[in-house]
């Protein structure tokens, strides 16, 4: 079994650790928090039109889906949902064709693979549906997002008060709060019985993303079930609930696949390395002294400049934090961000250059070592936001860099 | 003002240490580490009265730190919060007792069988909990007649001898008042195994590690035996023994608690962190290659392991884990749960019971699917409370090992 590290435990680490572990490798998974996940819709967000050699072409050729190709991003998205469905959480979509789904402030955004408590929301069809305004949670305000959304043409057909009988109010509710109630059978049925007598004319009903946590496909296949209408979910602020769901997915799928999880590990070196030649491993900063952990492969999952992986520094230089790797940047700082907020931002391509292989490479484009790649938000070449392909490079770069470390 | 509260600067109000918080999803009445933690940090001047009590909910199990992906001391801050709490609003004599398990241990052990009839009578606790606020129905340990010190007198030693370069892996064994008191068999272990592994081990001389103190507010008590431990471990730490321990919570104080949340800095202190371990921790780095050439006979059983949260903020995940994991015919499943609910002596509060219960009740579900022969965990809080809840056997993984080991 070929010993891989991982550090990060975000939506690229906990997909390349449990791909690499049921690959058969000896997966040790280092993070330093838990990952944005719980701050993530939860969907799959790929490109922002449809998926195609012609629109690959557009890309700059360093960018990680064109170091892929289009094969390798299909592949990597069948393997995310292969994954996750058989953790009960099923995702509806494909990279050729968008969905369009309302958001908690009342826009439209659109994505490639969405949860199918989410993708039933979709606004492609026609069919008219309400908002629900849940009492005492603050979190979701449906006049709002019904009003905007019936602006910009959607079938809103109004906003239905919900009550929420026996809720614990000694402080505000958290999404995550009323989720953990509706993972309970017993609250979930009266609740539901609340409900009933003031749906009546609803066919689509859209409420905040709380329909359970652990237990969530059930939790509204009963409630479905039970009020004889179709629901679907929005996702509110954060924590949000789909992102735990995936998160909790991708966890169990990684314990599944026998990964080793160290929490609370703040990686800070390399164990030992040859230059150019390969790595050992990586230091961690525990409560205690440092420890060092050895691996044949170590893929880089810490993220961007959000998310750790990358810091700024008040002269103006970017670093990546856990082995100081070239950062392709521009080095004034007034460079970094465009004049207009809604423009381009120079910041946002800001990250580690990988080759073919998806390793990190010089400024010379050699591979810095054999066995270390890099994967997500740390990747140079890509403006995830503005091109809308945040969660797809994650994942695309994630099974890259495990099938070539494992090559 | 102190290193975790400087690090409150850091939260960007993500709430990710709220969506973890074990207790805020048990009740209501706590507001999450964020609420109290950073957010409510920028109004505890300590001119200024406090803003608020709620803190006081907080078991201390450290998720919120663990989990924050900004590097903010989130528990730390509200464990020292917390401590102000209840130096200002009084610490009630309960608290004082249930912090002190050496000097409970002191008292019990020679009057064990009385003092472990007394508290297995209902009546007995039944007043405890109308006088001293323990909750009738917490799970308490049995004292045993005789301390793991007084059962294993060769290996104490009270002064380091200087290493003279034999190549011999070193280790100061740490037991703790669990181990000393109520479970000395654990120590003998401990003990056993390093030995047979090939370790020059001894018992140096140490106190309660305080963390009891710590968590109920005694401050300045807890940094009394820290000061001790300090003192004593540290110059076995000089002379390259290992500080060694096999309970997990104790060990972290070593490692963590005496610098960050009672604030001891010192060459001594830095010393005594960076040489201490886990005890399978210590397996993993330094003895995993003695242990693997052992045969290990055959355990015919399926077991869930929940690590504790104290364990995980080491920063090391679950190292005995891997060697449980390679016992023949045992099965191992991980727990679902964030946290047992106990923390420590949390759970043993009358006021704070129900919550402790309900934190831990994930896992006493998992537990209760009938699949399960025993359960596995690193803390001995941990082990009564998941014992008296779970209705099982909970082991220590190095009770399992030792039954594979023969």
């Amino acid at each position: 079994m070929t010993p891989v590290l991982v550090v990060g435990a975000g939506l690229t680490g906990l997909f390349a650790a449990a791909l690499a572990g049921r690959r058969g490798a000896r997966v040790t998974l280092l993070t330093e928090g838990r990952g944005g996940l719980e701050i993530s819709h939860g969907c799959i967000d790929v490109l922002a039109s449809p998926l195609s050699s012609v629109e690959l072409a557009r890309l700059p050729a360093t960018h990680p889906y064109q170091l892929a190709g289009v094969e390798r991003i299909h592949h990597a998205l069948d393997l995310f949902r292969e994954i996750v469905a058989e953790q009960h959480l099923e995702y509806r979509g494909s990279a050729d064709s968008t969905l369009s789904l309302p958001t908690a402030a009342g826009h439209t955004r659109s994505t490639m693979l969405a949860p199918l408590a989410q993708s039933a929301g979709a606004l492609g069809s026609q069919e008219p549906f309400h908002l629900a305004a849940l009492d005492h949670f603050r979190d979701f305000a449906a006049d709002y997002a019904a009003a905007r959304l019936r602006r910009s043409g959607m079938p809103v057909d109004g906003v239905v008060r919900l009550p929420m009988p026996n809720l614990p109010l000694n402080r505000d509710l958290y999404s995550t709060d009323l989720a953990r109630l509706f993972d309970q059978p017993a609250w979930r049925s009266e609740t539901l019985r609340a409900w009933r007598p003031r749906l009546a004319g609803v066919r689509r009903l859209g409420l905040p993303a709380v329909l359970g946590l652990a237990h969530s496909e059930s939790a509204r296949l009963k409630a479905e079930e039970h009020l004889g209408i179709r629901l679907f979910e929005i996702p509110t602020l954060p924590p949000s609930v789909p992102g735990l769901r995936l998160e909790r997915a991708l966890r169990h799928a990684a314990f599944a696949a026998g990964v080793r999880l160290i929490e609370g590990a703040h990686a800070v070196g390399l164990v030992e390395a040859t230059y150019p030649g390969s790595v050992s491993g990586v230091v961690s900063q525990t409560a205690g002294g440092p420890r060092p952990y050895r691996a044949d492969a170590v893929i880089l999952a810490t993220g961007g400049l959000l998310h750790g992986g990358l810091l700024a520094r008040a002269r103006g230089t970017v670093q990546e934090s856990v082995f100081d790797l070239p950062v392709a940047h521009t080095s004034e700082r007034d460079d970094w961000t465009a004049d207009s907020p809604f423009a381009t931002q120079p910041y946002a391509s800001f990250g580690v250059r990988v080759g073919g292989g998806f390793r990190p490479v010089d400024m010379q484009a050699r591979p810095l070592f054999d066995n270390l790649f890099a994967a997500g938000g740390l990747l140079a070449g890509c403006d995830r936001s503005r091109e809308g392909s945040r969660q797809g490079i994650d994942l695309v770069s994630a099974a890259c860099a495990v099938e070539e470390a494992l090559r | 003002m102190s290193q975790p509260a400087l690090s409150a600067d850091l939260c960007l109000k993500c709430n990710i240490c709220t969506a973890a918080c074990p207790v805020a999803a048990a009740t209501d009445l706590f507001p999450g580490p964020k609420a109290v933690g950073p957010q409510a940090q920028r109004y505890r001047h300590p001119s200024l009265p406090l803003p608020d009590l709620s803190v006081g909910w907080c078991s201390g199990c450290g998720t919120c730190s663990r989990v924050c992906p900004h590097g903010v001391a989130v528990a730390e801050i509200n464990i020292q919060a917390k401590a102000r709490l209840a130096r200002e609003t009084g610490i009630p004599l309960r608290d004082q007792v249930i912090s002190r398990p050496d000097l409970l241990g002191r008292f019990g052990t020679p009057l064990a069988p009385l003092a472990n009839l007394a508290l297995s009578a209902m009546p007995v606790r039944w007043l405890m909990e109308r006088i001293i606020k323990i909750h009738r129905h917490a799970p308490m340990p049995a004292f045993r007649t005789r301390t793991f010190r007084s059962l294993r007198r060769a290996e104490l030693l009270s002064k380091p001898d200087p290493d003279v370069g034999t190549g011999v892996i070193r280790v100061a064994y740490f037991h703790g008042c669990g181990t000393n008191y109520y479970e000395p068999e654990l120590g003998g272990m401990a003990l056993d195994v390093l030995q047979r592994l090939g370790c020059e081990v001894v018992v140096p001389p140490q106190g309660c590690c305080g963390l009891p103190l710590q968590s109920n507010g005694l401050f300045d008590a807890a940094r009394a035996y820290a000061a001790r431990n300090i003192r004593s471990l540290s110059a076995f730490a000089r002379a390259n023994y290992h500080i060694v321990g096999t309970s997990t919570s104790c060990v972290l104080s070593l490692k963590h608690d005496y610098r960050t949340i009672l604030g001891i800095q010192s060459e001594e202190a830095d010393l005594l962190a960076e040489n201490a371990y886990d005890f399978f921790e210590f397996l993993a780095l330094y003895l995993d290659d003695r242990l693997e050439a052992l045969p290990l006979r055959q355990v015919e059983a399926r077991a869930l392991y929940h690590p504790p949260c104290q364990l995980k903020a080491h920063g090391v995940g679950t190292p005995a884990l891997a060697v449980l994991q390679r016992i023949p015919g045992l099965t191992v499943d991980l727990s679902d749960s964030e946290c047992c609910g106990v923390a420590g002596t949390y759970g043993l509060k009358a006021e704070k019971y129900a919550v402790a219960r309900t934190v831990g009740s994930g896992l006493f579900d998992q537990a209760a699917d009938g699949r399960y022969d025993f359960l596995i965990s690193d803390s001995e809080t941990c082990r009564w409370w998941m014992a008296g809840h779970a209705r099982l056997p909970v082991l220590h993984p190095l009770e399992v090992l030792v039954r594979a080991l023969g």
